[in-house]
C-alpha cells in the first residue's frame, strides 16, 4: 500500500495486511509531470507523478494520501484522475495548537481503518493493531539506537549511510529491516571512523535521495541528524499503551516533532535546539524545496529565532534534483569552513 | 504621520468620494464598494476590535461581536489595485519570503512589516483554502507578538465533522471574548443568520438573472464579489444584494443588456487580476465577450437555521466547493458552465497559488468534456513585476479567436 506523508499511520496499513511502501519520487529532472500538474509544485510532488505515469507504482494495491499541504491535496486529485487505483484514500489531519485535534484525527484513523477493512476484506482487530504498533515501535527504537552512534564524535555512521537505510525501510518489510539493523548495529559498534569535519543537522523539506546528504557530507561536513520527514524525524513517534488504540495512535502522530505544515514553528525551534545539544552539532543547514510553501514560509522566522539562540544556520533552496546541487557547493563549503 | 494613518485616510477618502457619488446616483456596485470602504474605515473605530483573518472565516460571528474583520487576501488585492503592492512585496522578499509564494500574502506581510496595517486584537486563520494563508497570518501575528487561532475545516461533510467545526467555533468565540473582552450577543448572531438568509436569496436571484442571454450584467458588475464576505450577516449586505437583484431585474425589464453586443459568455475561475490592465475591456470591446459568472460568486450553501447558527455556519463552510479534493470544485465549474451557457473559461492560474494551480489540468479535462475550452493565463494576479501584457494579450486573442471559430 503506497503512502507519502509521515503522518500516515503505518500501523493501520500493516494491520490490514498490506506492506507499507513509501512513494518518494526521484531526484532527476522532471519529465512528464508538468503536463498533469502546474510546474510550480515541488519536486516531491512532481517526481511522484512522473514515476506514477511511467507505471513504476503499478504494483501497488492503492495509495493513502494525507491532506498535509495544498500540494499533497492536489497530488491526490491528479493521481485519482490519471492513475486510477481501486483504493485511494485522502486522510485529513488538523494543524495548529489543537485541543480538539486528536479527537478529529482519531475519527479520521477510524475512517481509514474501515476503508482498509472494506478493501482488503480483512478485519483489523485490536490484536493486529497492537502487533503492528509493537513492530514499528521496535523499528523506531532500533533506528534511535543506530542514530545514537552519530552522537559520538566522530560519528560512527555517515548521514548518507543512515539515510540509505531509512529509504530502504520505506520500501521493504519492516520485520526484515529490523533484523538487518540489528546486524548493522553489532558491526558498527566495532568500527571507528576518523574525520573531524563539523557536525550539522539537516532540517527542512523532504529529501528523496541519500546522495543529497552524501553531497553535503562531501562538502566537508558530518550530517548527524536529519530533521526531515524522510530522515531521523520520521522515527520520532512514541505510542503510549492504552486500550484506546486509535486514540493512542492519533495522539502519538499529532504530538510528534511537528513538520512545518503543522504551524508550530516554536516547537520546531525548540526541537532543533534540543537535537543540536544532544548531537553536539556545530550548525544547521535548512533546506527548502523550491515551491514548498510550508517550509519556505518558515524561513524568515526560523532564521531570526535560531540565530537569536546563537546557532549557525545556512538556508538553502533547491529543486531537490541532484543536478542542481552543484550550484550550492560553494555556499555549503564556505559554511563548513565558517563553523569549523 | 504614522503609516496606519495613511490607511485610515485612504478609506476615509474612498468612503467620502463614494458617498458623494451615491448622492447623485445609486448603483449596486457603487453601494457595494462604499460599504466595503466603510468596513475599511471601521478598523479605526474604537468601538470595534480588529481581526485579521484568512478569507473563509465566519464573519457573522465576528460581526456579532463587534470585531471588524479584514481578510488578508482582500488587503493584498487592494494593495495591488492601488498600485502599492510592489513596494510591500519587495519588503517581504527582502526579509527572505520566497518569490514563488503567493503575492497576496507576500504583499500583506510586507505591509505589516512596514507598519501600514493596524495591530490586530485577534487573528483567525482557516485551513481552507490554503496553507499559505495560515502561514502568512502566522508571520503577521509574530510581527505583533500574537498567535493565530486556527480553524481546521474538515474535508468531508458528516455529522461528526460538523460537530467538530461547531466545537472549534465555540472555542473561537471564547478566544475572541478573552482577547477583546467582547461577549457574543446570541440574539445578534441569530439576526446575522437572518440577514445572511435574506442576502442569500437576493444574490441567488441576481446570479440567476445573469443566466439570461444576453446577461443584464457586464464583466465588472460583480468583479471580486468574494469580498462580500465582509458584509455577510449585516443589514448593509442585504441592501447591497437587493440592489444588485433590483438593478439586474430593472435592466431586463427595460431591455438594457450588461454590454452592447454580447456574443460570447465567459466563466472566470477563482480571482481576477487585481492590478490595472485593459484585458477585460479588450475582450469586451474587441470580441463582444462578457464574463457572466465568476466561480467564487456561486452561492453554494443552503438557507441557514436561525435557531442553530453555529451548526449552520459550520455546514456552510464544510460544503464549500473549494474544501477537500478538487471534485466538488470541478462539479461546480461544470454546473456553472452549463447554467450560464458558457463559451469559454479563463483560469488565471495565479502564480504561487498552490491550492488551485495544481487542479488546472483537471479543470481543463472536465470542462472540455462539456465543450467549454479553457485558457490558463499563468499570471501573477497581484505582483505586476513579471506581467507581460503583450504576451497575455496574444494568448487571450488566440483563445477568443478559437472560440469565435467554433
Amino acid at each position: 500500500m503506497g503512502w507519502l506523508c509521515s503522518y500516515t499511520p503505518l500501523e493501520l496499513i500493516y494491520a490490514a495486511g498490506f506492506r507499507p511502501f513509501r512513494i518518494i519520487g526521484h531526484s532527476k529532472p522532471i519529465e512528464s509531470a508538468d503536463s498533469y500538474i502546474h510546474p510550480n509544485y515541488c519536486q516531491f510532488v512532481k517526481s511522484t507523478i512522473d514515476l506514477a505515469i511511467e507505471g513504476v507504482y503499478d504494483f501497488l494495491d492503492g495509495v493513502v494520501f494525507v491532506n498535509s499541504c495544498d500540494a499533497m491535496r492536489r497530488l491526490h486529485d491528479v493521481w485519482k484522475r490519471f492513475i486510477p487505483y481501486k483504493f485511494i484514500f485522502l486522510l485529513d489531519i488538523p494543524m495548529g495548537n489543537f485541543t480538539l485535534g486528536s479527537k478529529y484525527l482519531k475519527m479520521e484513523f477510524q475512517k481509514l481503518k474501515i476503508a482498509l477493512e472494506d478493501y482488503s476484506s480483512n478485519v483489523i482487530t485490536d490484536v493486529l493493531i497492537e502487533e503492528a504498533i509493537n513492530l514499528f515501535t521496535e523499528t523506531r527504537a532500533l533506528y534511535h539506537e543506530l542514530n545514537s552512534l552519530r552522537m559520538e564524535d566522530p560519528p560512527r555512521m555517515s548521514g548518507r549511510e543512515i539515510t540509505e537505510l531509512t529509504i530502504e525501510l520505506f520500501h521493504t518489510d519492516p520485520k526484515s529491516w529490523n533484523e538487518k539493523v540489528k546486524a548493522i548495529l553489532k558491526e558498527k559498534r566495532k568500527t571507528t571512523t576518523n574525520n573531524d569535519n563539523p557536525r550539522i543537522i539537516l532540517s527542512g523539506s523532504p529529501i528523496h535521495d541519500a546522495e543529497f546528504i552524501g553531497f553535503i557530507e562531501d562538502c566537508g561536513l558530518n550530517v548527524v541528524y536529519e530533521d526531515v520527514c524522510t530522515g531521523s524525524k520520521f522515527f520520532d513517534i512514541q505510542i503510549k499503551k492504552s486500550a484506546d488504540l486509535l486514540g493512542s495512535l492519533s495522539e502519538a502522530y499529532l504530538n510528534r516533532t511537528p513538520c512545518a505544515r503543522m504551524m508550530k514553528v516554536d516547537k520546531r525551534v525548540k526541537s532543533l535546539i534540543v537535537v543540536s545539544k544532544k548531537f553536539k552539532t556545530d550548525g544547521i543547514i535548512h533546506h527548502s524545496l523550491k515551491f514548498c510553501d510550508t517550509y519556505l514560509f518558515d524561513v524568515p522566522i526560523l532564521k531570526e529565532q535560531l540565530m537569536a539562540q546563537g546557532l549557525s544556520v545556512l538556508f538553502i533552496e533547491s529543486d531537490g534534483g541532484l543536478g542542481s546541487l552543484n550550484q550550492l557547493k560553494t555556499r555549503i563549503e564556505a559554511f563548513a569552513e565558517m563553523i569549523r | 504621520m504614522v503609516k496606519t494613518d495613511m490607511l485610515k485616510q485612504y478609506f476615509a477618502q474612498l468612503e467620502a468620494a463614494l458617498k458623494k457619488k451615491l448622492e447623485t446616483k445609486v448603483t449596486a456596485r457603487r453601494r457595494f464598494i462604499y460599504e466595503i470602504s466603510r468596513i475599511g474605515s471601521r478598523i479605526f473605530d474604537e468601538n470595534w476590535s480588529i481581526g485579521w483573518t484568512t478569507v473563509f472565516v465566519p464573519y457573522e460571528i465576528l460581526n456579532s461581536m463587534n470585531v471588524s474583520g479584514m481578510f488578508i487576501e482582500f488587503f493584498g488585492a487592494m494593495l495591488s489595485g492601488t498600485g502599492l503592492s510592489q513596494k510591500y512585496i519587495e519588503i517581504a522578499e527582502g526579509k527572505g519570503f520566497s518569490t514563488d509564494s503567493c503575492s497576496y500574502h507576500r504583499s500583506i506581510i510586507g505591509a505589516a512589516m512596514d507598519g501600514l496595517i493596524p495591530e490586530p486584537d485577534i487573528l483567525i486563520g482557516a485551513s481552507i483554502p490554503c496553507n499559505g494563508g495560515v502561514k502568512a497570518l502566522k508571520r503577521i501575528g509574530e510581527i505583533f507578538h500574537k498567535d493565530v487561532f486556527i480553524l481546521n475545516i474538515p474535508i468531508e461533510i458528516t455529522n461528526d465533522s460538523i460537530d467538530y467545526l461547531v466545537e472549534q467555533y465555540e472555542q473561537m468565540i471564547e478566544y475572541i471574548e478573552t482577547e477583546t473582552g467582547r461577549k457574543l450577543d446570541k440574539n445578534r448572531l441569530k439576526q446575522t443568520i437572518k440577514y445572511n438568509n435574506q442576502a442569500r436569496e437576493y444574490l441567488i436571484e441576481a446570479n440567476d438573472l445573469c443566466k439570461k442571454v444576453p446577461s443584464p450584467a457586464n464583466s465588472n458588475d460583480l468583479k471580486n464579489f468574494i469580498i462580500f464576505i465582509l458584509l455577510q450577516g449585516t443589514k448593509e449586505g442585504v441592501e447591497v444584494a437587493k440592489l444588485y437583484r433590483d438593478e439586474f431585474q430593472n435592466r431586463i425589464d427595460n431591455g438594457i443588456n450588461g454590454m452592447l453586443d454580447e456574443k460570447f459568455r465567459l466563466l472566470w475561475i477563482q480571482n481576477r487580476i487585481q492590478f490595472k490592465t485593459d484585458l477585460v475591456e479588450m475582450i469586451e470591446k474587441e470580441y463582444g465577450a462578457n464574463i457572466v459568472i465568476d466561480e467564487l460568486n456561486y452561492i453554494w450553501w443552503e438557507p441557514m437555521d436561525e435557531s442553530d447558527p453555529l451548526r449552520s455556519l459550520a455546514k456552510r463552510m464544510i460544503s464549500h466547493p473549494i474544501v477537500g479534493p478538487a471534485e466538488r470544485r470541478i462539479k461546480t465549474l461544470v454546473k456553472l458552465s452549463k447554467d450560464y451557457k458558457i463559451h469559454g473559461a479563463i483560469n488565471p492560474s495565479h502564480w504561487g497559488c498552490r491550492q488551485s494551480t495544481g487542479a488546472r489540468v483537471l479543470f481543463k479535462d472536465a470542462l472540455q468534456k462539456v465543450g467549454v475550452p479553457i485558457l490558463d493565463l499563468d499570471v501573477d494576479c497581484v505582483d505586476e513585476r513579471n506581467y507581460t501584457p503583450g504576451q497575455i494579450k496574444t494568448r487571450l486573442e488566440a483563445f477568443m479567436e478559437m472560440i469565435s471559430n467554433v
